[in-house]
């Protein structure tokens, strides 16, 4: 067998180039952060009508809010701020003046010049903890889903009965997961058409028949787990709509566990109007006013009427919604139904004209102790006079601030479970902007510490450090801005902080080695060579054991924790790199360049 | 020099000891001051543009949000922490209304209102996630070292966090979420320290198998001394600049690294390599095993 002959303390060519590639593309990535963002307010128009920009001027102008300038394309005007402080202020007042056709939106924008944007390239971005803003916990009551469901099938079931004639039963809901049919003296031919009919009607459901007139239908445990993901999932979506609407562009908007939503708007100042909107489950109902019979409601005139169990028609149909006033100045919200919604509410009015029709607004409320609370209103009985298409007004609303909220709520969609507010933090802009330079002035103070003593104490090996250091710092923020996922928060600028302080064992475990070595009287160049072998193992294990730790936070932790976590774990990787492979390049391009050397030399200090 | 060092590890075992009996003294009798993440309420900051005295303060909120509202000075009279519990409905008017009354400008700094059901959670979690943690690495360490050492590893850890919240109960100092993560990260950096020492101990007892397990855990020590003490002096130099400059958000996560780091490294000296000696590690369980003989 033929062995190559391995040369020491030279890497290939090959080597070389991905060494020099990798660090050039995370140093091109960390650029942007040189020149940061600026707060900027994006105007759309809903119309065709070009938008104002004297106009936009004007009003900043008179607010006294500084810009740097306003960008004019197609339908969207992008106004730069030069105060990333005033954003909030902005977009009130120009919302305020342009009114409800156009959306104000905020954004921050990348500073950096237009050849580093074409790449691609963004900033790192920053937490809220960072950057100001609000952030919600809510809680999505996936139960009421599977009662919803449940009050659903027992009305279905109640109509099957019917149909097939059978009389005197009973139909309960019982628990969260089944109806029980009960049936006294129910014949077994009826009983059999019933338990086709019922597994005809749910298939995904399980039907049992029971000794006596007894019939279940239950919801199977993945069907519950089922429903109640895709309850999750129909808020999630309808939330996202609504911040939307509320003209924030940057928010995140994800799932926490099996029943909670996180969300985070930056840039928000005022909690109030965003937790109204995020947090509101109001929903409208249409419902025929019956003689007698069906569910007693009282109205807001406090007479007490009654309508049928089942709706003509629920929120979900609307496609648009808004707000006006009618002939005699009071408020109201006009709705678009979308097409089966208005075919619904056509034949119905049809047949019915003459006759009341009730809206029915819903709205969950949290009690004192945070479970939730059903409250429904009629806000108006009114005459159907014609018939109705899939466009129509609903009057009677308390005020034009309720219409407003309503119509909102409408476009956006209903959640389709409710929601509470179980967790809010507000995050003032003069904070955000006071940790970023407490934290960096903190990195600094480290990093300057750091690399004085590596200096001083292993001299020219120091230096190899220092720069490999260096280069592990601006690699982490590199890869950092390359990452999506990653942000960054001030427990994540203390990992920054931390990472510095423990990239440096690499070095110094190689370094020691190297010196027992050359105690031991090798020459430099083997010295080096049986340093980094020797370090390698020991590195690898203490590396790997404190990656596990950053795994497991990145798994508990949120927000300014998980922030920590990521640049805890992608410091880890940064500094093995750099710590082993670009100190060795170093080693070997300067101090055992020229064979010459001696190793008294290189080692000069290093006691 | 050796007999010294086996000396010196038996004290730094028998402080260790103390060190935890004295913090479960204090975590049974004061337990921890948990942070709002924790115990759920409402925490609001403020800063005024004029001074006002903390009586006034006291007074105006009491008004304002009732008299179980905890009023705390951060700084000269600036900067204000104001503590409630949960109330049915929050929102931010009152601080306007604040200002009016003091006869001054207030600013919103944070505020954070939590639920009462996350905190639990999150204590849930955060316990459940500590024990995954040590289970995970102590695997890893069986797998790579020996159980004796991982056992070792793993006790010098429990020492290291329970001294850790010892401080936290002793000085009231808040335990919130950023201090849990400093407590995970110093179990990062106290395994760190353990396995350069343990992975000498490995090279030496592999070369010198003759040599009484005692000296050779003394040789491995003093051969990482100067490494152990350079990388505990970068990283509190840098913690150390992290409590210095980065402002109080970061005070308590700075606490727990310094002392973390101090009490990691000394343990990780004189509780890690000494177990695994006191639980009869010999030469020969780190012995590469020899191939089977063959059959031919």
């Amino acid at each position: 067998m033929k062995v190559k002959p391995k040369v020491i303390n030279r890497y290939s060519k090959w080597q070389y180039l991905i060494l020099i590639f990798t660090i050039a593309m995370l140093f091109i990535s960390a650029l942007p952060n040189i020149f940061g963002q600026n707060a900027a307010l994006n105007i759309r128009s809903r119309s065709d009508s070009m938008l104002p920009a004297t106009q936009v001027y004007r009003i900043l102008q008179e607010q006294d809010i500084p810009l740097t300038k306003i960008d004019v394309n197609n339908n969207e005007l992008t106004v730069l701020l030069k105060d990333n402080n005033q954003q909030a202020k902005a977009q009130k007042v120009l919302q305020r003046a342009l009114g409800h056709k156009t959306t104000v939106a905020m954004s921050m924008h990348s500073a950096s010049p237009a050849w580093l944007k074409s790449l691609g390239l963004e900033p790192i971005k920053l937490g809220l903890d960072l950057r100001g803003g609000v952030q919600f916990l809510l809680n999505v009551d996936t139960d009421q889903a599977l009662r919803d469901k449940l009050t659903q099938m027992q009305e279905e079931i109640r109509i099957s009965l019917r149909e097939l004639k059978i009389r005197n039963s009973t139909v309960v809901i019982s628990g969260l997961e089944s109806i029980e049919i009960n049936s006294p003296g129910i014949s077994s031919r009826l009983k059999s058409r019933l338990k086709a009919e019922l597994q005809e009607l749910y298939p995904n459901l399980k039907t049992t028949v029971h000794g006596g007139g007894r019939i279940s239908v239950t919801i199977p445990e993945a069907e519950q787990h089922l429903i109640r993901q895709l309850t999750l999932q129909e808020n999630l979506h309808t939330l996202r709509g609504r911040i939307e609407a509320l003209g924030i562009t940057e928010a995140v908007t994800q799932r926490q566990g099996h029943d909670r939503i996180r969300i985070e708007l930056p840039g928000v100042q005022d909690p109030a109007e965003a937790k109204r909107v995020i947090g509101a489950t109001a929903s409208l109902e249409f419902y025929p006013v019956l003689a007698g019979g069906g569910r007693l409601i009282k109205t807001q005139r406090g007479e007490t009427i009654s309508i049928a169990r089942q709706p003509i028609l629920t929120g979900q149909h609307i496609s648009d919604a808004r707000s006006g006033r009618d002939e005699f100045g009071g408020a109201q919200v006009s709705l678009t139904l979308d097409a089966s919604g208005g075919k619904l509410m056509s034949s119905f009015t049809r047949d019915n004209i003459g006759k009341p029709m009730a809206t029915l607004y819903t709205e969950y409320r949290q009690d004192e102790d945070g479970s939730l609370i059903k409250e429904s209103k009629v806000i108006n009985v009114a005459t159907i006079r014609a018939h109705l298409g899939s466009r129509f007004q609903i009057s009677g609303m308390e005020n034009s601030k309720a219409a407003q909220e309503l119509a909102l709520l409408l476009r956006a969609g209903s959640l389709s479970a409710p929601v509470s507010i179980i967790e809010e933090r507000t995050i003032g802009p003069s904070l955000g902007q006071d940790n970023i330079e407490n934290g960096f002035a903190a990195l600094l103070l480290g990093l300057g510490v750091i690399v004085t003593f590596m200096a001083l104490w292993y001299r020219r090996l120091g230096w190899i450090a220092n720069l490999s250091l260096l280069t592990n710092l601006v690699m982490l923020i590199g890869l950092m801005s390359l990452l999506p996922g990653a942000v960054l928060t001030l427990p994540g600028i203390a990992g920054l902080v931390l990472t510095i302080g423990m990239a440096v064992d690499t070095n110094v475990l190689i370094f020691e080695r190297i010196k027992e070595e050359s105690k031991r009287g090798r020459s430099l160049a083997m010295a080096v060579e049986a340093g980094y072998r020797g370090a390698l193992t020991t590195i690898m294990d203490a590396n790997i054991t404190t990656m596990i730790c950053a795994v497991v936070l990145f798994s508990i932790g949120y927000g300014p924790v998980k922030g920590f976590a990521i640049t805890l774990g992608l410091g880890i990787l940064t500094s093995i790199f750099t710590g082993v492979f670009t100190s060795r390049a170093l080693v070997n391009l300067t101090l055992l360049r020229k064979k010459k050397t001696s190793h008294n030399r290189a080692l000069q200090g290093a006691k | 020099m050796n007999t010294k060092l086996t000396r010196l590890r038996f004290y730094g075992c028998v402080l260790g000891l103390a060190g935890v009996l004295l913090s479960l003294s204090g975590l049974f009798t004061f337990g921890l001051n948990q942070g709002l993440e924790f115990t759920g309420g409402i925490v609001t900051e403020i800063s005024t543009t004029e001074v006002v005295n903390l009586q006034e303060m006291n007074n105006q909120v009491s008004l304002l949000l009732g008299p179980e509202a905890a009023v705390n000075l951060i700084d000269e009279g600036h900067t204000w922490n104001i503590r409630q519990s949960l109330l049915k409905n929050q929102d931010l008017s009152w601080i306007a209304q604040l200002g009016a009354n003091t006869a001054t400008e207030t600013t919103l700094l944070n505020s954070s209102i939590i639920g009462p059901q996350v905190g639990d959670e999150l204590l849930e979690q955060g316990g459940l996630a500590m024990l995954a943690a040590v289970i995970a690495i102590f695997i890893y360490l069986a797998f790579r070292f020996e159980w004796r050492f991982a056992f070792g590893a793993v006790l010098a850890l429990f020492h290291d966090v329970v001294i850790i919240l010892g401080i936290f109960a002793w000085s009231g100092l808040e335990f919130n979420l950023t201090v849990l993560a400093a407590v995970l990260a110093v179990i990062g950096y106290s395994l760190n320290d353990s396995i350069v020492v343990a992975d000498r101990i490995r090279e030496i007892l592999r070369s010198k198998p003759k040599q009484a397990v005692s000296q050779s855990i003394n040789q491995a020590i003093q051969s990482t001394m100067s490494r152990t003490l350079i990388t505990s002096g970068t990283t509190l130099t840098t913690v150390g600049a992290i409590w210095l400059l980065a402002g109080r958000p970061l005070e308590g996560f700075s606490i727990a690294l310094f002392f973390g780091i101090v009490v990691g490294t000394i343990s990780s000296i004189c509780v890690a390599p000494t177990l695994p000696e006191k639980l009869g590690l010999s030469a020969e369980d780190y012995q590469p095993k020899e191939p089977a003989p063959e059959l031919i």
